[in-house]
């Protein structure tokens, strides 16, 4: 027995650090950001096969750094186990440099300012020169014929053009979690992505994500206790089943947790459609010593000691982005509202800045049942008697009728059927409805529901039955069409791919029970629906995850008739 | 066509008639007026197709004639005039020329070829109503028709003609409300189930001391007197028999004031929810606590002495119904009956010197705790 010699205990960790070219470039582009760098250029050639150099105006190393540096556990960033705690920079075991050294023809170019600079030139982990340079401040590192000591590794890289998308991808992230760096990307000689230092966020996210991604998304910021949550996520209008995209960050470093991600589409629950998926990207802030980012061997998980609050925090700040009026639908040119990059407080506490809503200030606000007790005071225009059209500072706004009242009434059901205090009128004249057999039978089946809300009913021999009471949620309902419509969506399974059953139910019947569009309203009956759509918890979004609003921007106005 | 007319008949007859000119209709026609110069006097007429109104006012006429002119643009222009005779020509081409002191207008019409036929209604053997018998029943019971369009045959009201009373009912299932008159000799027996927009116009447009004269043909109810011809549309039966519905047993009595009832359900309104308007009636001891909680809003509660017998009872009302109901009672005193609270609650007028007899009814809310 032997230990190992360092070149070959090298190349095993090697093949944990770095299994293709992406995963070099993401260890350059760290240790880049690790070292205070402002820019960072990263170039690849044949998808980092032939080439890979990152170049970073960073601290730099001295002579004697630039040599240890690609000894293995040679770390500047941690020193004792306790530092691990808290660790803030993506960087902590000191394996990167020596395992790529070790799979390449490496180079590192590096010097702190003070004096020369240092060159030292790596072939399959042995060191085969130290020479002094000179260049500025910064670090280089070139990486040639990577893996051209380990031919198994090499047979498995895939194309060109997929190791260069890996290498965007983790190029990608890492530009998201720090914008404050600005990142240069070229790959076989083209500028892949070019984004500057200091970069507003969602301009940014527009680069790598996409303007027309970005433009769907909303931003969210929200904090449960020592838990931070920032960042931008998707209308529910515009989310879609397949395609999406979702980045979680803690404290700037990038993780993945399939829990956190369904802990934020429950914040979307009951304003979705199901099936559909929203892109999210979001960045939590917690205590350092609160997360744990040594438990995964490439760094991809993390523990948090308060879960369930980071969960909590996360499913909330979602719900409350997705109830502020900057989530509904707009014209605008790219869909972005103005102001959009800075999240706003929810409506239901945004008593300053309700100045879009024209409501009647005179009105004294009621302090926890928010703008809902007001007045609600704009000229109203009901348009194809379908649409609700005010005018707000910022614009004009489309209020769909139904979907607007189908999210009043939903939310209405569910909060009754928590107090049970559903209002059913007893009839003086029972109604009788001739069902079929199926709906005879999802009637039956969903019985208890049906007279939680309302409506009583029993057989009234072979496949009728007869009401005699039901719901009286508005003054234009119609109890025998809704009690139809409702027991045969049920029977089709509509809302089907809604998880709980009282939520289905109560989503059901809000669609059938609400005022149809084509349904000419008067003017107070407009306005009382406004002034409820805006007391519910997600007004822009109704129960089928379709908007409620859709706003047309000033700004959009002008542009359109050239006035800017 | 040549006629004068004083500005005051002329704006009252337009008056009477606006009100069947629908303010939406993709028949341009029918936002016109027919005007018809006749030996008696102008005839104007106006229909939406559910109802037509035709009315007659004494006009110098020097020339028959007639053709359809835009309602609103004439009424504005009739408004507008200064109390003074108006002249009015037709110039051929549906052009009519409008004079008045020294203003002159010229109005475009519509052939009154284009103008819908009124339905044919033969007044021979006709019925005969004293209009302010028919009026009382209309003022009392018609609010209580149904405005959804569920149960067509609810948005009517029926009306039950004997040879020695009439009776109308009508009910949208919630609530209803039914008076019977005594009269003498109608001359007739039928049951008519009608359009309250209807009815509303034979509210208005009759004289109370008008003899109004009432025909019907298969699906057209025709009434009139001397000057105004009201025509509607009947709503196909048969009603539902609401007198097998309405209780008998109720043996829980409540004698109230009127004015003091409403306004203690308008205080408990406030706080009540806006679309369900859900409060709670609590009886017992000669009291009635009024109580409302509305979850997100808060609640109220007021106690009234009233006079009650019968065991205590608490029961779930929509309040707008029962303020509804008490506005439409004809004394200061009340008398409601109750058997449960799932039953039906009937509300009578107490000590009413009338020969009529007059029954209102609100379905309860049920009461979950
Ligand atoms: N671009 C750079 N600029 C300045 N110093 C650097 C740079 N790259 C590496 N270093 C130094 O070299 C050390 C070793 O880097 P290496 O990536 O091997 O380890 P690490 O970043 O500390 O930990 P990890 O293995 O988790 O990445 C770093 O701790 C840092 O001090
Ligand atoms: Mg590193």
């Amino acid at each position: 027995m032997a230990i190992l010699p360092d070149a070959v205990a090298n190349q095993i960790a090697a093949g944990e650090v770095v299994d293709r070219p992406a995963s070099v470039v993401k260890e350059l582009v760290e240790n880049a950001i690790d070292a205070g760098a402002r820019h960072v250029r990263v170039e690849i050639a044949e998808g980092g096969k032939t080439l890979i150099a990152v170049s970073d105006d960073g601290s730099g190393m001295g002579r004697e750094d630039a040599i240890l540096a690609l000894d293995r556990h040679a770390t500047s960033k941690i020193v004792v186990a306790a530092d691990l705690v808290g660790v803030n920079t993506f960087g902590f075991r000191g394996e990167a440099l020596p395992a790529i050294a070790s799979v390449a023809r490496f180079q590192l170019t590096t010097t702190d300012g003070e004096g020369d600079g240092t060159e030292v030139t790596v072939t399959g982990g042995r060191v085969e020169r130290v020479a002094p340079v000179a260049r500025q401040r910064g670090t280089t590192v070139t990486v040639r014929n990577l893996f051209f000591n380990t031919p198994a590794r090499r047979k498995f890289l895939r194309s060109v053009s997929s190791e260069t998308r890996a290498a965007w991808e983790v190029i990608g992230i890492l530009a998201l979690s720090h914008p404050d760096v600005g990142i240069e990307f070229v790959a076989d000689e083209s500028a892949r992505l070019q984004v500057p230092a200091d970069q507003p966020e969602t301009d940014r996210l527009g680069q790598v994500w996409g303007r027309d991604v970005v433009a769907s998304m909303i931003p969210l910021g929200h904090a449960v206790g020592s838990v931070r949550v920032e960042g931008m996520i998707q209308r529910p209008a515009d989310a879609r089943p397949t395609g999406r995209r979702t980045q979680l960050f803690v404290n700037g470093r990038p993780f993945r947790d399939p829990g956190l991600i369904r802990a934020a589409e429950a914040g979307y629950r009951s304003a979705i459609a199901p099936g559909d998926r929203p892109t999210l990207l979001l960045k939590l802030s917690v205590p350092p010593g609160d997360v744990d980012v040594n438990v995964h061997p490439a760094k991809l998980e993390v523990r948090f000691r308060e879960r369930f609050q980071v969960e909590r925090a996360i499913e909330e700040a979602v719900r409350l982005a997705l109830g502020g009026l900057d989530a509904s639908a707009t014209l605008a040119p790219g869909g972005g509202s103005a102001g959009w990059a800075s999240p706003r407080r929810p409506m239901a506490e945004a008593s300053g800045d309700a100045a879009w809503l024209p409501f009647d200030q005179a009105a004294p606000a009621a302090p926890d049942a928010g703008i809902s007790t007001r007045s609600f005071a704009a000229p109203l225009f009901q348009l194809r008697d379908t649409y609700i059209v005010f005018e707000t500072p910022e614009g004009a706004v489309f209020v769909d009728q139904h979907s607007a009242h189908e999210r009043v009434l939903y939310e209405q059901v569910m909060a009754d059927f928590e107090s049970g205090a559903v209002a059913s009128q007893r009839l003086l004249l029972p109604i009788t409805i001739e069902l079929t057999d199926e709906e005879l039978e999802a009637a039956e089946r969903v019985g208890d529901s049906l007279r939680r809300i309302g409506f009583e009913f029993e057989p009234f021999g072979g496949r009728s039955v007869v009401l005699h009471a039901v719901p009286s949620p508005h003054p234009r309902f119609d109890a025998t069409l809704c009690f139809r419509e409702l027991v045969a969506d049920l029977a089709r399974g509509r809302f089907g791919g809604w998880a709980n059953q009282l939520e289905r139910f109560a989503a059901t019947y809000a669609c059938r029970a609400a005022v149809k569009a084509g349904m000419p309203l008067s003017e107070p009956e407009m306005r009382s629906l406004l002034v409820r759509l805006f007391a519910t918890e997600l007004p822009p979004h109704d129960v089928h995850g379709r908007s409620t609003i859709v706003t047309v921007p000033v700004d959009e106005l002008e542009r359109r008739f050239g006035r800017r | 066509m040549k006629f004068t007319i004083t500005r005051e008949k002329l704006h009252e007859g337009l008056g009477a008639v606006a009100a069947s000119i629908p303010s939406k209709t993709t028949l341009p026609v029918l936002s016109n007026i027919l005007v018809e110069a006749t030996k008696d006097g102008l005839r104007l007429s106006g229909t939406d197709l559910d109802i037509a109104v035709s009315t007659i006012i004494p006009a110098q006429v020097d020339q028959e004639g007639a053709t359809t002119l835009p309602a609103r643009k004439l009424s504005e222009i009739v408004r507008e005039l200064p109390s003074a005779a108006i002249r009015v020509t037709g110039s051929g081409e549906q052009r009519v020329q409008i004079e008045c002191g020294r203003s002159k207008f010229k109005l475009l019409g519509l052939s009154r070829d284009e103008f819908p036929a009124f339905p044919a209604v033969k007044f021979d053997g006709a019925w005969r109503v004293q209009a302010k018998e028919l009026q009382k029943l209309i003022a009392h019971v018609a609010f209580a028709a149904s405005t959804e369009e569920s149960r067509p045959i609810l948005n009517g009201v029926l009306w039950e003609l004997r040879p020695d009373r009439m009776r109308m009912v009508a009910t949208n299932g919630h609530r209803l409300a039914r008076m019977d008159v005594p009269v003498k000799g109608t001359g007739g027996q039928a049951d008519l189930i009608v359009p309250p927009k209807a009815l509303e116009q034979i509210r208005k447009l009759f004289g109370p001391d008008e003899e109004i004269e009432i025909a019907r043909s298969d699906n057209h109810l025709g009434f009139r007197s001397a000057g105004t011809q009201i025509f509607t549309r009947l709503i196909e039966g048969p009603y539902p028999n609401c007198d097998q519905v309405i209780p008998r047993e109720n043996d829980k009595i409540m004698t109230t004031d009127k004015a003091a009832f409403t306004a203690a359900l308008r205080r408990m309104s406030i706080v009540a929810s806006d679309q369900t308007h859900r409060i709670r009636l609590a009886f017992a001891n000669g009291a009635c606590k009024l109580s409302v909680t509305t979850p997100d809003l808060g609640e109220a509660q007021e106690e009234m002495t009233v006079a009650y017998e019968g065991d205590p009872l608490e029961i779930g009302f929509n309040a707008a119904y029962l303020i509804e109901i008490l506005k439409y009672a004809p004394t200061d005193e009340v008398r409601m009956s109750f058997k449960g609270p799932e039953r039906a609650m009937t509300c009578e007028p107490v000590g009413w010197d009338d020969p009529a007899s007059y029954l209102t009814l609100v379905m309860p809310l049920r009461l979950l705790d």
